[in-house]
């Protein structure tokens, strides 16, 4: 067994995580990458659609193209990386995080003065959504559809339900459509799509493929494969409706019904979590409450643009950089979302004593809006605001915050929607 | 007609549908008829049962349901064709694998066939893996006596056979003070069963041994002699070791008829040819009654009960190791004994099951009435679970007769075949015993034409797979160096190394599918439902058996994973 020393150990090589460990060795601090798979990059590498990179690159890029610009730049960084290893225990002492790392060569006790979580997300399940039935072949998520399809070059089914209407299950509507597969239709038990607008028109509508909102799908059947599913409409606590119950001939379904974060080692480190985000409560800059572990990317909060993974990326790897190069104080206020109209907000608390004056708060709202201004207020003073054509739940917004203004007597921020009144005046 | 069959005739005619008629054979009661739902059904077998005969056949039919016919398998060839062997042994659940091995001891050429693509796919993998501790039968029933006596064996089975066994214990709840008053019957159930150690403690001591336990009970009845082990992970053991020790196992082996002649089994009829044994064990679990009718013996009809149980993250397992159950006194009827909570042998814990009346066989469907019935009334027992720690839910059916006992005897009319049969629960508890008495009465009737001595070469250990997870590090840094797969970690949620599948497809009973694979060695069972290691599982299964991937199942039959590839380019060579 090796036993071995770094400042910071970043773990995942999507797109955070490569970010994030870009930036921790620009701070000047002994970084290593670790990732479980062969290959650095995550989840892009099975995206081979484009629209990636819109923010960072102001380019549309597939996702392996995405990912290759950040592999180049770990390569050209000179910077260690250990693929095909798996963090298989971990645990945090008072000064350092200890990860049991397994790899071809055998178990590695490494030690870490910080660490930086850039897990990712995976999706849920479909007994998670409560679908009942047999379990036959056929039935897998989007992620998983995407995977032997793009990389192993199979289809798994030839005529197929898609159930839920999360981006990669949009994508893998169009994906399957155009590799000959029969897609009989997306089934969303929301009322609204999960995914955004712009996966709506290019995956579906451009294709004739048929969005059954406040529909689900409720059984499947088949022994072998699947044989067919029964959909029915729901209502609106997402219950099926008894006598909407409709059945379709069909050898396989598809779930998009939502991504979780991963944080099986954040919460082996004792990283508290929000049950809300189901990622750990953090600052601006992914400082969770457990000092020196940081956080970013879809591990933190699920996104819907890599771009915004990125800069989490690169702000977590900044901070455990100087975390590393030297004790600070912090000084915490919680951010408040208004939960009657927003879904969340992030981060759950500002660092006021953070180095740099700038934080950027993401939010979701809970409902479609129309046109809304939202503001960031603090102690009475109005920090940030900004207004919105619409706000749709699927489509993360983001909004920079500048710490100097923030009253020093403030003992919280507030993030809500500005009353109706001012947001006429402001138009 | 006797006066007793045409008292029950009666009794069915006034209590359940006029048309029910009745007969004697096989010193069972007969019952033909059409109903009009399958209740009806269950409550005629029910009522005949326990009258004086020995077994209840219920033939009686439902109005416009025909029953599916068994699962069978898609092979045809001849394989087995013109094959003698001493003992022929139908079904490879957990009785089945666990007889197998045991006749092994003996010099005797023993044959298991199975009609599925894995050993453990029915009722042997459908089930919470609870080592009953044998206070639930009553006593003097065939399920008090090996209930008892195959708990008490499982620590040198699982300690011989390589697999992970915990006695945990098992807690039963009382709620009102009044019910306390129960445990002195309780008591005296364990002192006629031979249950040891059985105490009825208090509150406090009952929240000192599981500490994150409801605080809504007064009351506990402590059994420690209750286990926890995997129930299909045990079924392979069985069937490797006694692979190892000379048996025989065909999978995709369906027994389809049987020629009787002068009261002798003398020919079976499979789908891979004519197999002619000289004993036939008939372990086939729920179809163990069709089995028994191809002998013309049947007296006894299965009645499948349906269970289902959800299964809940490795990350909620620390909350509770006892086996915790809360009956409700008022409501408890005999045969839907109260689910609860438990922690399985990897550290899930599940939720259930319950018990539901329903007439297919092998219908593992689930519904979510009764999922969201059993999650709102059980996890109450650990209030720091809840519905978000849920990863999947399954079903299973118990292979109940009327009579609810196991049925355990060499046939009375023909002279070479012996039943293991009716094994419900606690079937998996008794199976060691069940195993001890049906070798006994199979080398009894195969003593009868042949000589049968010890086999000299026997050897009951059994080597499993490596599981780097109850490893200390310097064990797993030493296996990686031997075995550079054991590594490479294909299975994230549960920690599962390429090592362990390549291991299971090269076990002794080999396998194909990715089901198999799970049963194994866990990848796939965790909270993202193998979604990451399906597709690196197929790898491997394609690169170890030089398989096309479009040609791996799910679990054998038709249940490819994958439908075609994409583009198939023809390159100029």
């Amino acid at each position: 067994m090796t036993v071995r020393n770094v400042d910071i150990a970043v773990l995942g090589a999507g797109p955070a995580g490569m970010a994030a460990a870009l930036a921790a060795a620009g701070g000047g601090a002994d970084t290593v990458l670790i990732e479980r798979e062969n290959h650095l990059g995550g989840i892009l590498k099975q995206c081979v659609h484009d629209g990636f990179g819109l923010l960072r690159f102001g380019e549309k890029l597939s996702g392996p193209e995405y990912a290759g610009r950040f592999v180049h730049m770990v390569r050209e960084a000179g910077l260690a990386v250990l693929t095909s290893t798996f963090v298989a225990a971990a645990r945090h002492d008072s000064e350092e995080s200890v990860l049991m790392l397994v790899d071809r060569s055998g178990v590695t006790e490494l030690h870490a003065k910080a660490v930086v979580l850039a897990t990712g997300c995976r999706e849920r399940s479909a007994r998670q959504v409560m679908i009942q039935g047999t379990r036959p072949a056929g039935v897998m998520t989007a992620g998983a559809a995407q995977y032997y399809v793009n990389v192993l070059g199979y289809l798994p089914t030839t005529r197929c339900v898609i159930l839920g209407s999360g981006d990669i299950g949009l994508i893998m509507a169009r994906r399957l459509t155009l590799e000959g597969a029969e897609v009989l239709g997306v089934f969303e038990a929301k009322s609204t799509p999960s995914g955004l607008s712009r996966n709506v028109a290019q995956c579906l509508d451009d294709f004739g493929i048929q969005l059954h909102l406040s529909r689900t799908v409720t059984r499947i059947f088949g022994d072998d494969r699947v044989e067919a599913v029964e959909t029915a409409a729901v209502d609106e606590k997402m219950r099926p409706i008894a006598g909407t119950e409709e059945r379709l001939t069909c050898d396989g379904v598809i779930l998009s019904v939502g991504l979780i974060p991963e944080n099986e080692v954040g919460e082996a480190l004792g990283v508290p979590m929000d049950p809300v985000t189901k990622g750990p409560v953090m600052d601006q800059n992914g400082q969770t409450q457990v000092s020196g572990v940081f956080v970013c990317g879809n591990a933190a909060h699920v996104n819907d643009l890599v771009d915004y993974v990125t800069e989490s990326g690169e702000r977590a790897g900044a901070a455990a950089a100087a975390f590393v190069a030297g004790r600070r104080t912090h000084r915490l206020l919680p951010l408040m979302a208004d939960s009657t109209v927003l879904l969340y907000a992030v981060p759950q608390f500002v660092d006021m004593d953070a180095p740099e004056s700038g934080a950027v708060v993401y939010f979701r709202s809970g409902e479609e809006l129309g046109v809304t201004v939202v503001e960031v207020t603090a102690g009475g003073e109005t920090v940030a605001r900004h207004r919105y054509q619409h706000l749709r739940p699927p489509e993360m917004e983001r909004l920079e915050i500048d710490l100097n203004r923030i009253p020093v007597s403030a003992g919280s921020l507030n993030i809500g929607v500005e009353s109706a009144a001012a947001a006429e005046m402001t138009s | 007609m006797s006066r007793r069959s045409q008292h029950i005739q009666q009794r069915l005619q006034q209590q359940v549908e006029p048309n029910i008629s009745c007969r004697e054979g096989h010193d069972s009661i007969i019952l033909e008829g059409i109903v009009d739902n399958w209740a009806q059904v269950v409550r005629a077998g029910k009522l005949a049962a326990h009258e004086g005969y020995k077994g209840v056949v219920n033939r009686l039919a439902i109005e416009g349901l025909t029953l599916p016919p068994p699962r069978s398998p898609k092979l045809k060839d001849t394989a087995l064709d013109g094959l003698h062997v001493d003992v022929l042994i139908v079904g490879g659940g957990v009785t089945g694998c666990a007889i197998a091995r045991e006749l092994t001891r003996k010099s005797i050429s023993v044959l298991l066939v199975e009609k599925e693509d894995d050993l453990a796919t029915h009722a042997s993998s459908r089930n919470n893996g609870m080592i009953h501790p044998g206070i639930e039968p009553h006593p003097g029933t065939s399920k008090a006596y090996f209930n008892v006596h195959g708990n008490a064996m499982y620590d040198t089975v699982a300690a011989e056979l390589g697999i992970p066994f915990t006695r945990c214990g098992s807690l039963i709840l009382y709620q009102e003070r009044w019910e306390r008053f129960l445990g002195p019957l309780f008591m005296a159930r364990a002192r006629q069963n031979g249950v040891p150690g059985v105490r009825l403690i208090n509150k406090n001591e009952a929240l000192s041994l599981e500490p994150h336990l409801t605080r809504e009970f007064s009351a506990a009845l402590h059994m420690p002699s209750t286990g926890i082990i995997s129930p299909y992970l045990l079924t392979v053991a069985y069937a490797e070791n006694a692979v190892q020790n000379g048996a025989r196992v065909s999978l995709e082996t369906m027994v389809v008829d049987m020629k009787v002649r002068e009261g002798r089994i003398t020919a079976v009829g499979t789908n891979r040819g004519t197999l002619f044994p000289r004993v036939i064990v008939n372990a086939a679990g729920c179809y163990a009654d069709a089995v028994a009718d191809m002998a013309g013996d049947q007296f006894f009809t299965i009645h499948p009960r349906k269970g289902e149980i959800i299964i809940l993250d490795r990350k909620k397992g620390h909350l509770i190791s006892h086996v915790v159950a809360k009956p409700r006194l008022l409501q408890v009827k005999s045969d839907t004994k109260g689910g609860g909570v438990n922690r399985t042998i990897d550290g899930n814990i599940l939720v259930g099951p319950n018990a539901v009346e329903q007439p297919f066989r092998e219908d593992y469907s689930t519904d979510r009435d009764h999922i969201k019935l059993m999650l709102q009334r059980y996890l109450p027992l650990v209030p720091e679970l809840s519905p978000a720690d849920l990863i999947t839910y399954f079903a299973g059916t118990r292979p109940a007769t009327y009579e609810e006992d196991f049925v355990i005897e060499r046939s009375q009319y023909v002279r070479n075949l012996v039943h293991a049969a009716g094994i419900q629960s606690p079937g998996l508890a008794s199976a060691p015993a069940i195993a001890e008495e049906v070798a006994r009465l199979t080398v009894g009737a195969l003593g009868e034409v042949a000589r049968v001595g010890d086999n000299p070469t026997f050897d009951g250990h059994r080597q499993g797979i490596p599981e780097p997870e109850r490893m200390t590090w310097e064990e797993r840094d030493a296996l990686i160096h031997r075995r550079p797969d054991y590594g490479i970690i294909v299975c994230r949620c549960e920690g599962i190394s390429k090592g362990q599948v390549v291991d299971a497809l090269n076990s002794p009973i080999s396998v194909t599918s990715i089901d198999a694979v799970k049963r194994r060695v866990r990848a796939g069972m965790g909270r993202c439902q193998g979604a990451f290691c399906t597709p690196q599982v197929l790898r491997i299964i394609g690169e170890q058996n030089g398989e096309q991937l479009a040609a791996i199942t799910k679990k054998g039959g038709d249940s490819f994973i994958l439908a075609t590839e994409t583009k198939t380019v023809q390159r100029a060579s």
